[in-house]
């Protein structure tokens, strides 16, 4: 079989512009990857700084997991200047969201209130179902709260967390992931506790 | 066509939006408030630039078959330096509109341009068209997610107007309101284009009459 002029012009061309645009996405990627990296950490200090209480440390780098392999938590510990631990933050991932699935900070004191909770990826509905990144006084709800001082479900369920006007299913879905955020606490206090103190003394893990 | 006939052509007369109705996926998506609305302008008008330059640059090497995968390639491939750049230095910009970048791919405003303009003008031209294009499409989404914002939400680029008693109206931030508002929007253009015109005709009809008189 024979190839004519035309059919190869339209192969080369097809190439050419595939692996210019290869290279280019290479370099791009190489470019980027650091400050995406660097502007992912700076969010999530952003964020922890927001959700954790007062403290001098630096929580990122005293970051612990809790768990085994895929399943592990990254705690991210926050202590004093005089070395006392001032609250514990780690991330729930809501997958009952509207759409994809919802990345919560919760931050608490060690006795299990929440000092703060902080939404830091997803795709609900701008407009919508993003209230539970800029409705101040619906995250607000969430403080001071333990897994016992409320019933964690929207009110529409029976609970004592606000829906939005037109999104039910994004709220439910952060108060559900919440909540389930503090049951982790409370099955997992006491280590939380240890490791950082064991660290803190030099011990093992 | 001079550059500013260009100009006007693809911001006005043209218009990805309020003449041929295209890129209606990220005009949907993300024009709930103003600000929103801007940034996927911008990202859209950077791509559009992009693809204008190289489409205008290999015009006449591509052969005819294989000219819309490799405008495709071209496009998709600004599309994702777009998004990795705002990634990198516009966080949380991003965050927010992440989802809807990749889409700018499939915005057949900038397919149509790279078709229609770009492979049969100088590389010069095709820059004009890629900003007059983006700026229409710019101009087009800020204008109907300030609509949206105003109505839906009571505020103008995140800065209340009605004040905290305003109840919002949930209409317009949802789907429907997007065509709705533009629906409106629309008339008032094509209100405009009239008046344009009939100026444009009675200008015409008053130098036609002096150029009887003075001939008489």
């Amino acid at each position: 079989m024979k190839f004519d002029r035309e059919q190869i012009q339209m192969v080369m061309a097809l190439f050419v512009v595939a692996a210019v645009a290869a290279v280019l996405l290479g370099l791009t990627d190489m470019l980027t990857r650091e400050p995406i990296a660097q502007a992912e950490k700076e969010a999530l200090h952003k964020a922890l700084t927001q959700v954790l209480p007062a403290h001098a440390n630096d929580a990122q780098s005293d970051m612990f997991k809790i768990g085994k392999d895929k399943q592990a938590v990254s705690v991210y510990p926050g202590k004093t200047k005089t070395g006392r631990i001032s609250g514990f933050a780690w991330e729930v991932i809501a997958r009952d969201g509207y759409a994809g699935s919802i990345r919560i900070l919760v931050g608490v004191s060690p006795d299990g209130n929440i000092h703060a909770i902080r939404v830091t990826s997803h795709k609900e509905t701008p407009g919508l179902g993003d209230g539970i990144v800029n409705n101040d006084s619906w995250l607000a709800a969430f403080v001071d709260q333990t897994i016992d001082s409320r019933n964690w479900k929207v009110k529409k369920d029976g609970g004592d967390f606000d829906q939005f006007t037109g999104a039910t299913i994004t709220p439910r879905a952060v108060v559900k992931a919440v909540s389930r955020a503090l049951q982790f606490f409370n099955s997992n206090r006491e280590l939380m506790l240890a490791t950082v103190n064991g660290e803190k003394s030099g011990g093992a893990k | 066509m001079n550059k500013s006939e260009v100009f006007f052509d693809g911001f006005w007369h043209n218009n990805a939006i309020f003449a041929q109705l295209l890129g209606m996926c990220p005009l949907l998506g993300v024009t709930t408030s103003a600000e929103n609305g801007f940034w996927m302008g911008a990202a859209t008008m950077l791509v559009l630039l992009g693809s204008n330059l190289v489409v205008s640059l290999i015009r006449g090497v591509i052969p005819k078959n294989v000219r819309i995968p490799a405008y495709i390639t071209i496009i998709a491939a600004f599309v994702t330096i777009v998004g990795m750049a705002m990634n990198a230095w516009m966080h949380e910009m991003y965050l927010v509109l992440g989802l809807f970048i990749p889409l700018i791919v499939v915005n057949c405003a900038i397919l149509g341009r790279a078709e229609a303009f770009a492979s049969k003008n100088s590389l010069s031209d095709s820059l004009v068209d890629a900003i007059a294009v983006g700026a229409g499409f710019t101009f087009a989404l800020v204008l109907l997610g300030g609509v949206r914002e105003l109505f839906g939400q009571g505020e103008i680029f995140g800065l209340s107007v009605f004040g905290s008693s305003y109840p919002d109206m949930l209409m317009f931030i949802l789907p429907p309101g997007a065509f709705i508002a533009l629906g409106f929007i629309l008339a008032g253009v094509n209100l405009i284009n009239r008046k344009l015109k009939a100026r444009a005709e009675q200008q015409a009809q008053l130098v036609q009459n002096e150029a009887v008189e003075a001939q008489s």
